[in-house]
């Protein structure tokens, strides 16, 4: 009997079992197969989530690999107006770590929205302070921000990024492609507390970084440029100014300053009008620079030889119905003097004897009246007339720099092709990009537009432009120890009143290249109207000078002085 | 026999149930340091930008200046010499090629 009833429980509690099993088992197949389906998708819903990651911005480097622009992670903070329970309470502990009034966030917090930035980009050092702060309803996120650590330096050619680290002016802006760093959805898995797990595949998605862009500028001859500028537009309270220091061989920018600065960093605070980078996107009348090209064609077109004379009409002449007036009241003189003494006279007599077609002609051929095809945005043309639309005057006003348009960069551009023995050079900014890993992706070479005038010509035309240093109106150009040639210009601008030149608002200008016996700098100077003195020889030979001293001295570049100077100094240095 | 499968069995089974663990665990351990990655690449990037504004020329020409009482060189002061690289024909031993970088007032330099 014992046993009948032991075997009878014990078929019980299997029975039980076997039905609690069965259970289990129905249920499992019911999820995994019956509904498998439907709840793989619920599921993958609440692991996964796809978020939109952008790889980082690319840097910006001077030829040196110096960082000139580079993009920095910094905490934005928001809030989540509905999960508050006290706003003002928040809102004063948060004003003093945002340096905001807390009348102003706790408006913020009290909007009926599920979402609101509260303040974006801010340093570092507040987020940390942040994330120390156990606030409920607040939160932080890092965003991207472009930094330019220099701050003003060379802020008209690197232009700048927006917010969303989109490339708005200069460099950031034509190399953005490549800058921009890749947009990708990445789907993220989480596992039941929110923390993001490795992906069950192994397979991670990375969106890569932006390309990094080396640039032809050197940031201490960039810096000297902008220094020696800034002094002169003070000194002669001029409106601003332009300085460009171009490596005549390659057409490679060493330099590009303009002035009035801006900072990229404080940019929402600037009127447009700072931003634009005047060297290339404004055009003036560059007065007496141009009779460089105007002496240029008379050489090659055999027109003049050095040793020509021709007579001044003692520093007046009627041309058209005007009279031109030079600053001297010259006699006769060589051709030589002409350009070297800067006589209006001289050079009018000169291009009168090319005759129209042809100047027009040489003065395309340098350049004049078309992009120099930089790389950099906002590039303008210039102005020159066609010969069927000059009026009588034209021919005479343009030997002078007159009715003609050009930017500063055309200008340097034309005389490094005299410079570098006759090759007018496309200029350029960027010699390198670079990806993430340091491996080149592309490398700009030199590139050669033409040849507009033969090696014979430039070297004689170069030792006319060495006398305008030596003794002519440049003189303040002379870089002791070193052999200068270039060319003073002073242009008087339309006053926008009356639509005539003015009496007191002019250009001063000098543009030239050292050593002269082999070019390594081109440099031109450009003070807009300055209020002392309007000379260009005054006010800005003294600039081509300091600059390019110092460059020189940086770069190294030693002087054809004798070798006993040297001797001198190291007997005397040596005396106790 | 039957034993020697039931062990073997076992252990593929126990050796599977290892590995799914240590994947979680090692993918657990990728995600702090991805974290931590981030973290010291946000720091580098943050050096970086205060290494390349401390280095501004702009703040090494002021500091230079104002804080230690040094100017430019005048001229005179500074001496570049070229060396040039080949060898002389005759063992003679190579001279420098000595050139002034500036020239004025040489004999004034005290």
């Amino acid at each position: 009997m014992a046993a009948a009833s032991y075997r009878g429980r014990r078929m019980v509690a299997a029975l039980v079992l076997l039905s609690g099993f069965a259970l289990i088992l129905f249920r499992l197949f019911n999820l995994q197969i019956l509904q498998a389906a439907e709840l793989t998708v619920k599921a993958d819903r609440q692991h996964r989530k796809a978020v939109s990651v952008q790889g980082p911005r690319g840097s910006i480097y001077d030829r040196h690999g110096k960082v000139l622009a580079i993009n920095m992670d910094v905490p934005s903070v928001f809030g989540v107006p509905a999960s508050l329970d006290d706003p003002s309470g928040v809102a004063r502990d948060l004003s003093p770590v945002l340096r905001v009034r807390a009348g102003e966030i706790e408006k913020k917090l009290k909007q009926e929205r599920s979402f609101v930035w509260i303040a974006r980009k801010l340093d570092p050092e507040q987020g940390r302070r942040l994330e120390r702060m156990p606030l409920e309803g607040i939160g932080v996120v890092m965003e991207g921000q472009r930094f330019y650590p220099k701050g003003p330096l060379l802020s008209h050619v690197l232009g700048f990024a927006g917010m969303d680290s989109q490339g708005l002016e200069g460099i950031e802006r034509r190399y953005d492609p490549s800058l921009r760093g890749e947009k990708q959805m990445v789907v993220l898995q989480r596992d039941a507390l929110g923390r993001t797990v490795f992906p069950k595949g192994l397979h991670e998605q990375v969106p890569s970084p932006g390309h990094n862009v080396i640039l032809t500028i050197d940031e201490v001859i960039q810096y000297i440029a902008e220094k020696e500028l800034e002094e002169a537009v003070t000194a002669t309270r001029a409106k601003g100014g332009i300085v460009i220091v171009m490596e005549p061989r390659t057409g490679a920018i060493l330099a590009m300053a303009v002035n009035p600065r801006f900072d990229p960093n404080t940019v929402q605070a600037i009127s447009a009008d700072r931003w634009r980078n005047r060297a290339l996107t404004d055009t003036y009348e560059p007065g007496s620079t141009m009779k460089i090209f105007v002496a240029a064609a008379a050489l090659e077109e055999k027109v003049m030889e050095p040793e020509t004379l021709v007579y001044g009409e003692n520093g007046r002449m009627v041309v058209a119905h005007t009279v031109i007036h030079d600053h001297d009241r010259l006699g006769w003189m060589t051709f030589a003097q002409v350009i070297q003494r800067s006589s209006n006279i001289g050079s009018v007599k000169t291009a009168t004897a090319l005759g129209a077609e042809r100047l027009y002609r040489w003065l395309r051929a340098f350049g004049f009246g078309e992009r120099t095809e930089i790389d950099l945005p906002g590039e303008v043309t210039g102005l020159i007339k066609e010969p069927r639309n000059w009026e009588r005057r034209s021919l005479a006003s343009i030997a002078m720099g007159q009715e003609i348009g050009v930017t500063a960069l055309q200008l340097v551009t034309a005389v490094a092709a005299i410079a570098n023995g006759g090759w007018l050079m496309k200029p350029y900014t960027v010699s390198e990009i670079r990806d993430e890993k340091g491996r080149v992706v592309v490398q700009v070479s030199p590139q050669v537009r033409r040849q507009p005038i033969s090696p014979e010509t430039v070297h004689t035309l170069s030792k006319i432009l060495e006398g305008v240093v030596t003794h002519g109106t440049g003189s303040k150009a002379a870089v002791p120890g070193y052999r200068v040639a270039g060319k003073t210009g002073t242009a008087q601008k339309i006053d926008p009143k009356t639509g005539a030149y003015s009496s007191h608002l002019s250009v001063g200008s000098f543009v030239g290249y050292v050593p002269a016996e082999d070019p390594r700098l081109a440099i031109v100077v450009v003070i807009d109207e300055p209020q002392t003195e309007a000379w260009g020889g005054v006010v800005a030979a003294p600039v081509f000078r300091r600059v390019a001293e110092q460059a020189l001295q940086h770069l190294g570049i030693s002087s054809q002085e004798p070798v006993k100077l040297a001797m001198t100094t190291s007997s005397e240095m040596a005396r106790p | 026999m039957k034993t020697l499968t039931v062990v073997a069995a076992m252990a593929l089974l126990l050796l599977y149930v290892w590995e799914r663990v240590e994947i979680v665990r090692v993918g657990y351990q990728i995600e702090r340091l991805k974290v931590k990655k981030v973290a010291l690449e946000r720091e580098r990037d943050e050096l970086q930008v205060k290494l390349s504004a401390l280095t501004s020329p702009e703040r090494i020409a002021r500091v230079a200046t104002e804080k230690l009482g040094l100017v430019p060189p005048q001229r005179g002061q500074v001496i570049l010499v070229n060396v040039k690289p080949e060898a002389p024909a005759h063992g003679e031993p190579a001279m420098p090629d000595v050139k002034l970088a500036r020239n004025e007032s040489v004999g004034k330099v005290p």
